[in-house]
């Protein structure tokens, strides 16, 4: 310490500097650099395109006068229905559970689709049918629909289903379990591709057929991973669970809009928070699995 | 033989399995379960007579309008505009779309995204440094010296409770719900989706910068500290370089994300290829829902594309 004091404060500033510009030597810092400034950039000029000023960001007084009643509503969320004094207390706490328990079963719901989906669409492009002629077209086309399926997101896919089918909870769970499926499917392809090959290479060479050695070898090599994943598109699904309720189904999201809608700002808050513990109890669910099937 | 035999018993009870993990899985299978049984599912919808007819008269409805049965009607002037089939006209309809509509809500959508994610990765590399335990801690990678007073300790770790709470508030709401509410708030302009999309990913970097700036090296840091380099100038010349590039990954990762989600927003009434899907679906033109659609998808594909090149160029570098 008493070293430490002696050196001035000017060799101090030097030292510091000496080493900042030894840390700043060319390579992936300079590459970072540029991406950063580029981003920059390109964030400002879409302020810029879309006429967004700090202005926009001032409620006007109507809009004051709402975000007023809303926010002030923040720590006294609803627990009895804010327009029937008759309902009995805790009715509308309850009823957001009930909303809650449909998130998480349309999710689950859609999720074990998706992973069948996904599962299939992966190992097909993952190379399962050998490396053959054959096998190289079927990779090709589970890479495709994969594609495919995932460019279009589960809001627009209910859109197109609820247009063709009519509204039913099924609908709901395909438009979320269709781009899933081609999410996972890239993402197991991807994870299989990347787990190590010696297991598979020594059954290839003791005779074992490209499914064989992928289904004993390269699988289990990759399954944690895939596990963990699958774990965290669970708590993507639930958001989208959530917000398919602003389409009409009896998820979180359809009560969040009807209470909005009705000026209950008290019971908005009482779904808010249900919705966000439902999230955070899976993100540390979730987030607890990924560090166990990782070691 | 036998020996063998008890050799891969050996290695079957020694392979590492977690309880947590199978308990987590049979979990969400009863869930998944308990999901099919109890969620209303009418299977019925697509296997019955009238659902297979609904989806065969939408797929109908898909078709661009010249392609569709009987006279092509010109959708603006009422009058047959041509044979049913006519290919040059499927074309001019495509182009015409895409010069009035799609090209200038494709670039809307492109600059709600970037703007959006541009604001989330600045706010959630702040808020990630408040909520690093090795960089918001009394002596910030230099243990030894003077042991940090009680109210030193408590305000660092108010900061950090601070950062973490307000990054989970912030990713826990979906980005959707957020534009649903700021709309109201802020009336109809583009600052609802860009806000919405920036609060939720802000969250999500926030969390991932964290972690981010928690695991990176401390060799760099702790030398700076030792030769009396202040917070600040730890976090400029030490933290900066290390974790941006493994941050920018997770940017533009999550760049790909709110180019998804620029669409959607779009349904709630603003002008981005979204407001476009929604304004054809309530129009009944399904013909155009489609194009809308596909020139959303091409931009998801092209925004993952352009975000696994950077990727790819910052990894590299």
């Amino acid at each position: 310490m008493a070293n430490e004091r002696a050196v001035s404060a000017r060799d101090r500033a030097r030292a510091v500097r000496h080493a900042a510009c030894s840390a700043l030597r060319p390579g992936s810092f300079e590459a970072a650099n540029l991406v950063v400034l580029v981003a920059a950039l390109a964030a400002w000029a879409s302020l810029w395109h879309l006429e967004l000023g700090a202005a926009g960001l001032a409620p006007g007084s109507g809009g004051m006068q709402l975000a007023r009643d809303f926010f002030g509503a923040a720590l006294r969320p609803a627990l009895a229905p804010v327009a029937d004094p008759d309902a009995p207390p805790w009715s509308l706490a309850l009823q957001a559970l009930r909303a809650a328990a449909m998130t998480v079963a349309l999710a689950a719901a859609a999720l074990s689709m998706a992973v069948a989906g996904g599962l299939g669409l992966g190992f097909g492009a993952a190379g399962v049918f050998g490396t053959g002629r054959v096998g190289r077209a079927i990779a090709a086309v589970c890479r495709v629909l994969a594609l495919t399926v995932r460019s279009v997101h589960e809001l627009v896919w209910a859109v197109l289903l609820l247009a063709a089918f009519g509204r039913d909870e099924l609908v709901a769970a395909i438009a979320i379990a269709l781009p899933y499926a081609g999410v996972l499917g890239r993402l197991f392809s991807e994870m299989v591709e990347e787990a190590p090959r010696d297991a598979a290479d020594a059954l290839a060479q003791a005779g074992a057929a490209p499914w064989q050695s992928f289904l004993w070898a390269r699988l289990p090599r990759a399954l944690p991973d895939m596990l963990a994943y699958v774990f965290y598109r669970f708590e993507c699904a639930l958001r989208s669970s959530a917000v398919l309720g602003f389409f009409g189904f009896p998820t979180l999201g359809y009560h969040i809009a009807a209470s909005f809608e009705n000026l209950h700002y008290a019971e908005v808050w009482t779904y808010l928070y249900v919705l966000a513990a439902l999230v955070l109890a899976v993100d540390w669910w979730s987030g607890r699995l990924r560090a166990e099937a990782r070691r | 033989m036998r020996e063998r035999d008890r050799e891969i018993a050996a290695l079957r009870r020694d392979r590492p399995c977690s309880r947590f993990v199978r308990t987590s899985v049979v979990l969400l299978a009863l869930l998944a379960l308990a999901g099919w049984l109890g969620s209303g599912f009418s299977p019925g919808v697509l296997t019955g007579e009238r659902g297979r007819a609904n989806a065969l008269r939408f797929l109908g409805e898909l078709r661009p309008w010249p392609l569709q049965e009987g006279v092509a009607v010109d959708q603006n002037a009422g009058t047959p505009a041509g044979p049913a089939g006519d290919l040059s006209l499927t074309w001019r309809w495509a182009a015409r779309l895409w010069r009035e509509q799609d090209a200038a809500a494709l670039l809307n959508t492109l600059a709600i995204s970037v703007a959006a994610v541009g604001l989330a990765g600045a706010a959630g590399a702040l808020l990630a440094l408040g909520a690093a335990r090795n960089l918001a801690c009394p002596c910030p990678f230099l243990p030894g010296g003077r042991s940090p007073g009680r109210g030193a300790r408590l305000a660092w770790a108010g900061v950090v409770a601070a950062s973490r709470a307000l990054l989970v508030g912030l990713r826990a709401i979906p980005e959707y719900v957020w534009a649903f509410l700021l709309l109201a708030l802020l009336g109809p302009t583009a600052w609802p989706l860009v806000l919405a999309l920036a609060l939720h990913n802000a969250g999500i970097l926030g969390k991932l910068g964290a972690e981010v700036v928690e695991n990176t090296d401390a060799r760099a840091p702790a030398a700076l500290r030792a030769l009396g380099a202040r917070r600040l100038q730890v976090v400029v010349a030490a933290i900066y370089p290390l974790a941006m590039p493994r941050f920018l990954l997770f940017f533009f990762y999550r760049w790909e994300t709110c180019v998804r989600e620029a669409t959607v927003l779009g349904m709630l009434g603003m002008s981005s290829l979204g407001f476009l899907i929604a304004e054809a679906r309530a129009r009944n033109r399904y013909d155009e829902m489609v194009f809308h659609i596909a020139v959303a998808g091409l931009l998801v594909i092209a925004g993952e594309v352009v975000s696994a090149l950077t990727r790819r160029f910052v990894r590299r570098a």
